[in-house]
């Protein structure tokens, strides 16, 4: 377990590595993310507060997690997939695979550098809009807050994991990742209240692990609630990782068979 | 004889990539196979180290592949150290691959930055870490410039990183392709000689090494085997491959006169003139004799200078091989 730990460490130390010397590219990220936050503050002046299915939040603390979370969800859908293709073209998938390290951890820590440069992402965004717009978080349920985050970050793996196993075994994916980047920003909560949708199709975002994730986020921080306020919304996201995440990697282990027969580990 | 490597009936067919523009006009144009490995047998001693010849597409890579489980056969068996290639849990902690691609590294990375990366993933002890690489970094000469980046190297410099990884777990067997393949001929004698007196002489490592080098082979093998388009042809010592249906014997004379017309027990294959003497290779059967070639010789005249043996080289025996194979592709 600890030694797992520790190679999965390795892999964010080793992009942490790689990715340093794009310093300007990182603080040109920035600037862009403080920008659209400004957007949304704005645009977000121009909405009911009292719409249905924001629960008492503003609209704009209740977007700026939306937005800050959906980042987080489409980088994992993007990460798996654009890592496990480049490291086919580098070659280094094959020296991975051959080490004594079972594929499904090597699978599993290829984003791990994504995540936790997504978790910055989503702090700076925090620390913007509470500095400059005076939004105020609840600091009173961070292990609620902590489970929540835990819980998303691994259902987003297995998100991600499912979508890098369709391009490995079918070897185009792009569709693929952009309809279900497409269907979570839907669906999912994130830029208005799945409450809001018609009844019958309001079904599909129970199914997405976001709108739980986002449900927790936002009642944690923006309201301040207990585990026990949000114990419905924390088990219906563990019960979708729980399906999530051995899918992932189950299917993970089939498309990684069909390379093996394929000799296409390694690509030109 | 305890054997560490063993591969029997060993079938590999692969399947070409379609272009896509072939695709659309032909959707339904079965896809070309490629038989890369045809019911490969061979097995490696404990100890020895055993070169796998073959030209290029031979499926010498194929091959070291499917050992090191990153290739599935179609049918056959591949066991290592006593496991099946199935159980890859059980096998991949006992060998260490160099792959001939020199790419396989993080470029951004320097090379000891890259090394330890690995070492996690071939569990090597966070505390016996940075010893470790150290003292492999310096054992293949790589110790000055572990702190550039890997893109910086040269390929020698990569290839050499390869075989530092590749004994990170200390692994009792390595899979090398092509090691020296990218190496000037001072650095490819250096990578040999540390394979033959370190790794193998010292450690006691199993070393099966793919090439298509013959002096490498003759230099650095116990035993050999010829691979051509997925059949192994010859296995053997070096010497047993090399005399292999070799059933007549060369010698090289040095003569003052090579009598026009001469007709001994002997079939002439090359004549040369040089510094007033002509050298003359001539081949007899296996019962032919020397003594007669040499006697009839000095019967008509000629004074003979030299007389020397010449044993028959890898080369030949390679292409005695390839040209087997054309014939037997031009008589279906
Ligand atoms: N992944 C693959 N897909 C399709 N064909 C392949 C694949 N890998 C190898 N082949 C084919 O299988 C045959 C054997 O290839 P292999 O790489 O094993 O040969 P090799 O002996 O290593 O050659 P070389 O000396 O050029 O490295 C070749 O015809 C090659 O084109
Ligand atoms: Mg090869």
């Amino acid at each position: 377990m600890i030694r797992s730990l520790r190679k999965i460490l390795a892999f964010l130390q080793r992009d942490f590595l790689s990715e340093v010397s794009y310093r300007l590219a990182f603080f040109l990220q920035v600037a862009g993310m403080l920008l659209s936050v400004a957007a949304f503050y704005f645009i977000t002046k121009m909405m009911n507060p009292k719409t249905e299915g924001l629960d008492g939040i503003e609209p704009f603390p209740w977007v700026l997690l939306g937005l800050s979370f959906q980042y987080y969800f489409s980088t994992a859908l993007y990460a798996f997939s654009a890592k496990i293709r480049g490291e086919q073209m580098l070659g280094t998938l094959e020296a991975m695979l051959v080490s004594p390290t079972p594929t499904s951890i090597v699978i599993f820590s290829e984003a791990t550098w994504d995540f936790a440069f997504g978790a910055i992402r989503v702090a700076i965004y925090l620390l913007f809009a509470t500095l400059v717009f005076g939004v105020k978080l609840y600091a009173t349920s961070l292990g609620t807050l902590a489970l929540g985050v835990v819980l998303t970050l691994l259902s987003s793996a297995g998100l991600g994991i499912l979508s890098a196993s369709f391009i490995l075994y079918f070897k185009r994916g792009d569709p693929v990742n952009f309809f279900l980047s497409a269907v979570t920003t839907f669906f999912g909560n994130v830029f208005f209240p799945s409450a809001l949708l018609p009844a019958p199709i309001r079904w599909v975002s129970n199914f997405l692990p976001i709108k739980w994730s986002l449900d927790v986020v936002r009642g944690s921080l923006l309201q301040g609630k207990t585990l026990r306020d949000l114990r419905g919304e924390i088990l219906n996201l563990a019960v979708l990782t729980l399906v999530l995440l051995p899918l992932g990697l189950f299917f993970s282990r089939i498309a990684i068979r069909k390379a093996k027969r394929e000799g296409s580990l390694v690509q030109y | 004889m305890q054997h560490v490597v063993e591969a029997s009936q060993v079938v590999k067919t692969f399947v070409k990539k379609r272009p896509v523009n072939e695709l659309v006009r032909h959707p339904f144009r079965r896809a070309e196979r490629v038989r890369a490995l045809r019911g490969v047998d061979l097995r490696v001693r404990a100890g020895e180290i055993f070169g796998l010849l073959g030209p290029n597409g031979a499926g010498k890579t194929t091959l070291l592949k499917i050992l090191s489980c990153l290739v599935l056969p179609d049918s056959g068996r591949a066991v290592i150290g006593g496991e099946d290639t199935v159980h890859e849990g059980r096998v991949k902690p006992k060998i260490g691959l160099v792959h001939s691609d020199e790419r396989s590294f993080y470029w951004r990375l320097s090379g000891r930055e890259n090394l330890r990366f690995f070492s996690h993933l071939y569990d090597v002890p966070r505390r016996k870490m940075g010893a470790r690489i150290d003292e492999l970094l310096r054992r293949v000469g790589m110790l000055e410039d572990a702190d550039r980046r890997f893109a910086d190297y040269s390929s020698g410099m990569k290839q050499r990183l390869a075989v530092a990884r590749a004994l990170l777990h200390d692994p009792p067997i390595l899979l090398m392709d092509e090691p020296t393949r990218s190496l000037d001929p001072a650095s490819a004698m250096s990578l040999r000689s540390f394979v033959r007196e370190e790794l193998n002489g010292r450690d006691g490592k199993t070393v099966l090494l793919a090439t298509h080098n013959l002096h490498e082979a003759e230099t650095l093998c116990d035993r050999v085997a010829i691979l051509v388009r997925g059949k192994i042809r010859r296995i053997g010592t070096v010497d047993e491959v090399r005399r292999w249906d070799v059933d007549e014997r060369r010698f090289r004379l040095e003569v003052d006169r090579w009598p026009p017309g001469f007709r001994g027990p002997c079939r002439v294959l090359s004549e040369e003139e040089g510094e007033g003497l002509r050298r003359v290779t001539i081949a007899l059967d296996r019962d032919g004799r020397l003594d007669g070639v040499l006697r009839a010789l000095l019967d008509s005249g000629s004074a003979v200078h030299a007389c020397d043996r010449i044993e028959p080289d890898l080369e030949e025996a390679f292409s005695r091989i390839l040209e087997e194979e054309t014939e037997a592709e031009a008589t279906p």
